[in-house]
């Protein structure tokens, strides 16, 4: 054999093994691991009473399965247990009494915030439920089912030495914040008003714009009031959360304008969670029962 | 009813983005960390590139594992531990206003081009023959001098086009530095699309600059490989050189 064939088999045989290994990757890809999967039967929350809606005219239901996007790193909203790849939350545990009560299962997919929307506008999941604040940018680009009445809270260092007392006291100084959320707008709007810009510093998650805050790369960090309380309560006295909420603003269940007949599934769904008291049992849970709905 | 086939691209957007202040700063930033970062990778590089090639038993040693660290893990790690890691470990004020999100990414950057480098340097090394360094011990020079003198000018010119791809491939990589909170090109564009949905259209932004900072590059190592070339029997012509000759320039001899 010559030394050419030779290396000509080798080629041949190193592009199979590429060939092979991309597709076995793009197989892997298609089979999202689901991050969090609950069968009606496994949650042991008290069923609603009325009558549920029949599902089988929603088209997103037919598999018996809702699909939803959520960036899992919020809590107490949404969050893995710690040491495993099961999500908990008070989204999730709400998700899931939806899903008892329509008598479907739900399964949670994590991905990053900042493109959840785009990702739900091209049918990777039938919805969003993470924490999501309905405002008007957001309102153009999806309709929304609202869950909760939540606020913003300003997570400082303990002591406030700032002496932070609202969005204006943060002019001049740093200010940690998570990609895409209210939140950055709120200070990049603020840092407008500023004689003395805000220094903006944006994360891709949350907790890494706390570990910012926590180990002084910025004076301050800004997110929905439940999650800096969590923060702050967990921080061993670092840091400590101001007790006034600023502009407190619905989450809703985020599904694509095409889906009318989801929307009303879901919208019938939290009124009768709410009628039978569940509602207010994932709130307590979580310690959330001033979040409630009005 | 909408169309089979609605393609959605809003070129208002790209104009109103493609100049705008906050594009430019980034992209102002992911230039100069790159430059400074590159710089670092280049003078540590040619330290530890000559360790390794030396016989030298510690100084070997000691290259050989710093490019293991720095080649074994990935860059995004090295800026959570260089930055997080340390601030978290290091209380002191001193040194956590001094560590700034922007040093480490240059340090950061800089560090793992360094390993980089080091095998760019060794390999330029090898490939000057033996002999040269025979010949110039026999005409009296010291190791060092015959390494300055003798053989790094010629192992420069095997050297610099893979520092170019390197330079190149770190252009494009600062946007990891994202995970530290620096704001370059690519996250600036990904925190515009974030508010406004406009994905699509604020990659291409991102896309064009860094398309016209890498061709511009390009040109400019071409040239300096052709000039680097004096004393080879024919130059090769670049396309900057070809452009200079056009417009009336002297091409050097």
């Amino acid at each position: 054999m010559s030394p050419n064939t030779t290396r000509n088999r080798l080629f041949l045989v190193a592009s199979l093994a590429l060939v092979a290994l991309l597709v076995s990757a793009a197989c892997n890809d298609d089979k999202k691991t689901p991050s969090a999967t609950s069968t009606p039967a496994a949650t042991n929350t008290p069923a609603a009473s009325g009558t549920p809606p029949d599902v089988s005219g929603v088209p997103e239901l037919q598999d018996g399965k809702l699909t939803i996007g959520s960036d899992i790193a919020y809590a107490p909203l949404e969050f893995f247990q710690p040491g495993t790849e099961t999500a908990d939350g008070l989204d999730v545990d709400l998700a899931k009494a939806i899903g008892e009560y329509l008598g479907i299962e739900i399964e949670f997919v994590n991905a990053g915030f900042d493109g959840l929307i785009a990702a739900l506008n091209t049918d990777e999941y039938d919805a969003i439920m993470s924490a999501m604040t309905i405002n008007d940018e957001r309102s153009q680009q999806v309709d929304f089912v609202p869950y909760l009445n939540v606020g913003t809270g300003i997570l400082v260092e303990a002591g406030n030495p700032n002496d932070i007392q609202g969005l204006e006291d943060l002019c001049g100084l740093t200010v940690a914040v998570q990609v895409g959320t209210i939140q950055e707008t709120m200070v990049r709007t603020q840092s407008d008003a500023c004689t003395d810009a805000i220094d903006v510093v944006v994360f891709d998650t949350n907790p890494l714009a706390v570990e910012d805050l926590k180990t002084g790369g910025a004076d301050a960090n800004l997110a929905d009031y439940p999650v800096a309380y969590l923060d702050a309560q967990e921080s061993d006295g670092a840091l400590e959360v101001l007790s006034a909420q600023l502009e407190p603003e619905p989450y809703g269940i985020a599904v694509r304008k095409t889906s009318t007949e989801l929307n009303a599934v879901l919208t019938q769904a939290i009124a009768a969670l709410q009628a039978d008291g569940t509602y207010d049992q994932v709130l307590a849970k979580w310690n959330l029962d001033s979040a409630a709905l009005p | 009813m909408e169309p089979a086939l609605a393609l959605q691209y809003d070129f208002h957007t790209v104009r109103e983005f493609l100049f705008h202040p906050i594009i430019i700063r980034a992209l102002r930033e992911t230039m100069i960390i790159a430059t400074l970062a590159m710089g670092v990778g280049i003078v540590l590089g040619v330290v530890l590139g000559v360790m390794r090639v030396s016989r030298n038993p510690v100084a070997n040693g000691v290259a050989g594992l710093y490019v293991w660290f720095w080649r074994a893990t990935p860059v995004i790690l090295q800026l959570l531990l260089l930055y997080f890691g340390l601030r978290q470990m290091i209380e002191n004020d001193l040194f956590r206003d001094n560590w700034t999100r922007f040093r480490v990414a240059v340090i950061g950057f800089g560090l793992n081009e360094a390993a980089y480098m080091a095998e760019i340097v060794r390999a330029g090394i090898g490939s000057v023959e033996s002999g040269q360094m025979d010949a110039a011990k026999s005409l009296g020079m010291t190791n060092l001098q015959a390494l300055r003198r003798v053989i790094l000018p010629q192992a420069l010119r095997i050297m610099v086009p893979p520092t170019g791809n390197e330079f190149i491939a770190m252009l494009k990589n600062t946007s990891v530095a994202f995970a530290i909170g620096v704001t370059e090109l690519l996250n600036a564009a990904k925190i515009q699309a974030a508010r406004s949905f406009n994905y699509m259209e604020l990659y291409t932004v991102a896309a064009f600059w860094y398309l016209v900072v890498v061709s511009a590059f390009s040109l400019l190592q071409a040239e300096l490989e052709r000039m680097l070339s004096a004393g080879e029997r024919e130059r090769p012509e670049t396309l900057l050189s070809r452009a200079m000759s056009v417009m009336g320039g002297r091409r050097g001899v």
